[in-house]
């Protein structure tokens, strides 16, 4: 029994590295961007809040830095900071993963909204003050909007197609312990 | 149960917390380093992406194939309207091909009427270029034909298309050829279009300048410039080549003739063009000695006035007309 649900968070693990791999892969596909399309939105980084709310165990905080490390050295983004902010973001949201539990995906929503323009900001800031040259402001607020508008369809896909929710009452964990 | 956790918690807690840290220490180290030597960080970077990115070939080549099949399709949906357009280019093409043909066979027709001959003087001797002064700008040749040819200083030297040169210095068997990119070549050319009159002046740059332009605004690149008889050199009206702006702001000439194949050049046998020295003798008859007579009567002017004619007289006195003349 402890066996089999170890087998299943280290499941859940590869197909979250599968999906980042995926999601990275996608952006360096050299399909054509017409020139005046919108900012395309963030998958990876709603996603793996939505995944840390709902199973923290699934996503260990190694994986996450050394997944956001890749895409920084991928996407040609100043290596480092960026997944050091999200370290900070998916720890942030671990901590109160309890308090989570009980809210209502609207409250979820506006909290996740506020970590990610807390981010963003850190993001902004830190590459500010070590004077390196930062993305169009209006672009990657766009960015960052069109982001947050997609967390609730990123949580219905997470919930419904790949199966991971909140942990109902009562569940317990690989060591037959209560989540 | 509850013990068990708890228990685990007192150990596990802290050290998730310091490798937490120094996680966080050396992604944050990473990107001052990137900061401060971002060379060596980007050489990595690159290592990273050489590494894994052709790796994945398998993965994008069927991306790829589907936009590019996308791709076809969108093209394929628009053949109609390029058919289209290209129907009405074919037409408008047809519509010049035939203002052509009727312009060419017009051209003809007024040839034909005003009996038109294109320079009958100019005949010309065909030599071979025997040597060339070897320097990476062949600024003269030699050519084997000479003095026994007929060969004279100073004509002028044409390849198939355009002015190559002139005549300078004249051996039995060979004569030397300065082309018109030595810098000792001094040529009279006119531009066509404008008419102005300047001197070629080779410089050694495979594109001689143009000096004493009267007013350089009415040239244009691209205008053609012909030879001008100008000082009695050359012919008038062979074709030497095409204004060009020179990339230090002077205007130049691309000479028509091709410096890279001179192999055969027609030496042009000039003659010296006809000098009117006295205007009188055009304008008005003379009798034996020399003074003028009066059109109308064929008579000198004094006869006129002897006989008693004085109603005909013109009104210029008959000796001003007269010193008019043999100025």
């Amino acid at each position: 029994m402890s066996d089999l649900w170890r087998l299943r968070t280290l499941g859940y693990l590869g197909l979250w590295l599968l999906i980042a791999a995926t999601l990275i892969l996608a952006r360096l596909l050299p399909l054509p961007v017409p020139a005046d399309a919108w900012p395309r939105p963030d998958l990876l980084l709603p996603l793996t809040l939505a995944w840390v709310l709902r199973r923290p165990s699934h996503l260990p905080a190694l994986a996450i830095g050394l997944m956001f490390l890749a895409e920084d050295l991928f996407v040609m983004r100043p290596p480092g900071l960026w997944a050091l902010i999200v370290l900070a973001g998916t720890e942030f949201l671990r901590r109160r993963q309890s308090a989570v539990r009980e809210m209502h995906i609207a409250l979820e929503w506006g909290m996740v909204s506020a970590v990610m323009l807390v981010m963003y900001l850190a993001n902004r800031i830190g590459l500010a003050i070590v004077m390196t040259p930062r993305e169009p402001l209006d672009l990657s607020l766009t960015r960052l909007i069109f982001t947050i508008l997609i967390y609730p369809l990123v949580v219905l896909v997470l919930q419904s197609v790949i199966r991971v929710r909140k942990p109902a009452t009562g569940e317990v964990d690989e060591l037959g312990r209560k989540l | 149960m509850a013990s068990d956790r708890s228990t685990e918690a007192d150990f596990v807690r802290p050290v998730r917390r310091l490798l937490l840290g120094v996680l966080a220490v050396v992604l944050l180290a990473i990107f001052l380093v990137w900061r401060i030597d971002s060379p060596r960080i980007e050489r990595f970077r690159a290592a990273v992406i050489d590494t894994v990115v052709p790796n994945m070939d398998w993965a994008m080549a069927p991306v790829t194939r589907v936009s590019r099949m996308f791709e076809d399709f969108r093209s394929y949906a628009r053949i109609y309207e390029q058919n289209q357009e290209l129907r009405r280019e074919l037409q408008q093409m047809r519509a010049w091909r035939e203002a052509a043909l009727q312009l060419e066979q017009r051209n003809a027709q007024l040839l034909d009427i005003a009996q038109v001959r294109l320079d009958p003087q100019l005949t010309y001797v065909t030599g071979v270029v025997m040597a060339d002064s070897g320097s990476p700008y062949r600024q003269s040749v030699l050519l084997n034909v000479g003095a026994r040819d007929g060969i004279v200083d100073g004509w002028a030297v044409m390849d198939g298309l355009g002015l190559a040169g002139r005549i300078a210095g004249v051996g039995a068997r060979s004569a030397r050829v300065i082309l018109l990119t030595d810098s000792n070549s001094r040529v009279p050319v006119m531009v066509q279009p404008s008419g102005q009159r300047a001197l070629l002046s080779g410089d050694n740059s495979p594109a001689p300048a143009m000096q004493f332009i009267e007013s350089p605004d009415g040239l244009r690149p691209g205008d053609r410039v012909v030879s001008a008889s100008d000082g009695g050199v050359f012919p008038t009206g062979l074709l030497v080549g095409e204004v060009v702006q020179g990339s230090d702001g002077r205007l130049r000439v691309r000479l028509a003739a091709d410096y890279e194949r001179l192999d055969f050049l027609r030496v042009l046998r000039s003659r010296p063009a006809e000098r009117i020295e006295d205007s009188g003798r055009l304008l008005r008859p003379l009798d034996e000695t020399g003074l003028p007579l009066n059109p109308e009567t064929g008579l000198p002017y004094g006869a006129e006035v002897a006989t008693g004619q004085p109603g005909d007289a013109p009104v210029e006195t008959p000796d001003a007309s007269a010193g008019i003349a043999n100025e």
